[in-house]
């Protein structure tokens, strides 16, 4: 009814609002025609519309106030119908409060009982938490044995990686002195090397020497030799001047044998000459025989004197080469004597010489060894003084047969002197380059100089400063860990010491109690959650006849309260879509009408599950 | 400045040295950026411009030190200079500029002034510190905060003065030496030089 008025008066007011609105644009267009008189129309129906309009604002309004009066009156008739109600209600509740009062009476009745139990149980729980406590203390402590042990073994852990480092450092360094040492191993073994090659170089040298010794003894023996026949021959030097003497005519004698024989070599030739002119002769003498023979013959026939003075005198010759034979033939035979002579001689000396030979060897072979040896030492060293002066007489002649080889002495002398001043040259600038860098580097004689520096210089104020901050830092770190191990301490227990001067401390205490708090809540919660669902099992177990188990994910397994078996289960699973399903198990298998029936013809898991439940309750009843 | 006009005596040769120590100190000192560099102002000296410290405690040290190298100048029993730069973190010393000095222990008793002008000193104490600062461009860079000391190696008869004490000679493990210029008052001759830690990157 109200909202036809109000329908009504929206519906006035649009046809008011589309009637002023209309004649505006006729009017608009009537302006144009007739400007003059259309104002005083328009005036006029202004006035009019504005009248209307008024009349009809006023209509609106007491449309207006006639709606609210009605709204006015519905709401107080609504009221009032709602007190009413209210008041009805309100009557209901109260008979309800007081039946639920009774019942809450009741309640509290068992509720107090139960609080009784509770209480006894609670005491008996506090017992068991002051048991579990001291457990948890115990285990506590445990821990923080453990935990004391754990830090020790931490500590532990850091000495010994310490000490590993430490360990490795020396390793380090032992490697360091072991690559050194190899250094030194392998330089050593170097001049080993050399200590070796130079010991061959004089072992070969030793054996070089052996050698030199050997012939040096070799040498000594024919040295005692010639020494021997050195001995001999002086005495046979004796011998051959005592013999020379006798000896000295030899050469004479010789001669004269030289001048004999080849006299009688010339005679022998003039005797042979002779002989061939004897023989000449002879036939001459023949011839002249017989020519005589014929000249006498003839002469004596003509001369008989001239014959036998030719005769005479070839007789005469005859006779006086015939002495000159007969008296060469008698040198010869002298001088013959004289060599045979000479030559026995010979022989006597010889053998004489030879006797006295070997007497004197005799005499050396019968004298003993040890007087022997230092004659013999004795003719070495007069050998060998022999020999020295001999070489330096050599070495003399030598010099004096090269007499211009004096200076050459000189020169040697000259270089190597000169080498020596280069050396000693170079040592000196190697000695002035040392000194220099020394000097440079700021070496200095403690003996002359001594090195000064004001005490309060900036390096020590520095070092100083230095250590007195790693001093102040070392005691800050001391506190903070100090203040840090006292904080973790605090935190375990309750209360907490709170003479600390650190203003964190009550911030983490009070954040302590509400975690505390939280943890209280929440476990109370836990509790009161576990009480309330364990009741609704139990409830729903009693009431229905399944105890209703959650295996895995969406399988639900039912055991019924009159099962026969303990084993006995249906499980259910909860597919995709929603909808359960029935598993098979060893029990299902028995009741595989009941499933057919109910759940695949009927399609209903509650139908299935009472029938199960009838038939096992009628199993039970009839056993 | 020492009144020097008819030659060098033997107290003004040691003024001009110990001035000359004074100012070279300093440049190393900025250079090698031992102190920051705003603790320094410019002033000059032997026409040319030069960094001195503005830190009291700085300067009240050098001030000390050259004071008494001044005596010791005058009586020519001083050797060498050493300033001696030591890494703080390693204590090890990295660098090490040291100024021998030759003394005409002749002009003690002659005591006639010397003939040579101011000005030839100077040109020579210009090169010198100019060379100073050009050796910073083949120094290793100092990279660890270091602090530095002077010794003064002196004859070993010297008396030890109060706030003195003995040293060792500081001398830096594998160095390279350099010989810089030098220069003579014709009393005191200084010559100079810089031996440097080797950097193993070499």
């Amino acid at each position: 009814m109200d909202l036809e008025d109000d329908t009504t008066v929206f519906a006035t007011l649009k046809s008011f609002n589309s009637f002023i609105s209309r004649p505006d644009p006729p009017q608009r267009l009537s302006e144009q025609a007739a400007a003059g008189a259309g104002l005083q129309m328009q005036y006029k129906r202004s006035m009019e519309l504005l009248e209307a309009a008024e009349k009809l604002h006023s209509k609106n309004q007491y449309l207006q106030l006639d709606q609210e009066k009605r709204q006015m009156e519905l709401s107080h008739k609504r009221a009032r119908f709602e007190l009413e109600k209210a008041a009805s209600d309100s009557a209901r509740d109260f008979e309800r409060e007081v039946d639920r009062n009774q019942e809450l009476l009741g309640r509290i009745k068992r509720l107090e009982e139960r609080e009784a139990e509770s209480a006894k149980s609670q005491s008996e729980q506090v017992e068991a938490n002051r048991a579990l406590r001291k457990k948890l203390e115990g285990l506590t402590q445990k821990l923080e044995e453990r935990d004391s042990t754990l830090e020790t073994a931490n500590q532990t852990i850091s000495a010994l990686k310490d000490e590993i480092r430490e360990l490795k450092q020396k390793i380090q360094n032992q490697d360091a002195t072991i690559s050194t040492q190899t250094l030194e191993n392998q330089a050593l073994e170097e001049q080993l090397d050399l200590q070796r090659r130079k010991y061959q170089e004089v072992s070969q040298l030793c054996q070089s020497l052996q050698s030199a010794q050997s012939s040096c003894s070799e040498h000594i023996i024919k040295i005692k030799e010639l020494e021997r026949r050195l001995a001999l021959q002086e005495q046979d030097v004796v011998m051959v001047r005592t013999m020379k003497s006798e000896v000295a005519r030899v050469p004479d004698m010789d001669k004269e044998l030289r001048r004999l024989r080849e006299d009688n070599a010339y005679l022998r030739e003039n005797s042979s000459l002779l002989k061939e002119e004897v023989e000449g002769l002879r036939r001459k003498l023949e011839r002249m025989e017989r020519t005589k023979e014929e000249l006498v013959n003839m002469e004596l026939e003509k001369e008989v004197p001239s014959v036998l003075r030719s005769q005479s005198e070839l007789q005469g010759e005859l006779a006086q080469q015939r002495s000159k034979a007969l008296e060469e033939q008698k040198k010869r035979e002298s001088q013959d004597a004289l060599v045979r002579r000479l030559q026995k001689r010979v022989l006597l000396l010889t053998k004489e010489r030879d006797g006295m030979r070997s007497i004197l060897e005799s005499y050396d072979s019968e004298l003993a060894p040890t007087e022997y040896s230092p004659q013999l030492t004795k003719r070495l060293r007069e050998a060998e003084d022999i020999l020295q002066k001999t070489q330096s007489h050599h070495a003399e002649m030598e010099v004096a047969d090269k007499s211009t080889c004096v200076y050459p002495l000189f020169r040697l002398k000259i270089e190597d002197l000169e080498a020596e001043r280069q050396r000693l040259e170079e040592q000196n600038s190697i000695l002035e380059m040392r000194l220099e860098r020394h000097n440079l580097q700021g070496d200095y004689d403690p003996v002359k100089t001594q090195v000064l520096h004001f005490k309060m210089n900036p390096t020590s104020v520095a070092k100083q400063q230095r250590q007195q901050e790693v001093e102040s830092l070392r005691e800050e770190v001391i506190r903070l860990r100090e203040h840090l191990r006292s904080l973790q301490d605090g935190g375990a227990l309750v209360h907490a010491q709170d003479d600390s001067s650190m203003p964190g401390s009550s911030l983490c205490l009070n954040l302590r109690k509400q975690m505390e708090s939280s943890e209280l809540r929440n476990q109370r919660l836990k509790e009161v959650f576990q009480r309330k669902i364990q009741e609704f099992r139990t409830v729903c177990y009693v009431l229905t006849g399944y105890q209703i188990d959650i295996t895995t994910e969406n399988q639900y397994r039912l055991t019924s309260v009159y099962a026969e078996h303990m084993d006995d289960s249906l499980l259910f699973k909860k597919g995709s879509s929603g909808s359960m399903q029935l598993m098979e198990t060893e029990f299902s298998k028995t009741l595989g009408e009941m499933v057919a029936l109910h759940l695949h013809h009927q399609k209903s898991i509650p139908a299935f599950l009472s029938a199960v439940t009838l038939d096992l309750f009628s199993r039970q009843t009839a056993v | 400045m020492t009144s020097t006009l008819k030659g060098i005596t033997l107290k003004g040769s040691a003024e001009l040295v110990a001035e000359f120590f004074s100012f070279g100190i300093n440049s190393i000192l900025y250079q090698r950026g031992i102190y920051p560099p705003e603790t320094f102002t410019r002033v000059t000296q032997y026409d040319m411009s030069l960094q001195l410290t503005t830190d009291v405690k700085l300067k009240n040290y050098l001030t000390n030190v050259v004071s008494q190298l001044k005596e010791w100048l005058f009586e020519c029993t001083v050797q060498k200079l050493v300033l001696v730069i030591t890494c703080l973190e390693t204590n090890e010393v990295l660098e090490r500029w040291q100024f021998d000095i030759e003394c005409d222990k002749s002009a003690k008793e002659s005591s006639a002034p010397r003939e040579k002008s101011i000005k030839t000193i100077q040109d020579e104490i210009r090169s010198v510190i100019r060379q100073i600062t050009a050796t910073v461009t083949f120094l290793p860079l100092l990279e660890s905060a270091c602090s530095f000391d002077l010794l003064v190696y002196t004859d070993k008869d010297l008396v030890v003065p109060d706030r003195w004490e003995e040293s060792g000679p500081q001398i830096i493990s594998q160095s390279e030496e350099v010989r810089l210029r030098s220069f003579t008052t014709s009393i005191h001759k200084v010559n100079s030089m810089v031996a440097y830690k080797k950097t193993d990157s070499v």
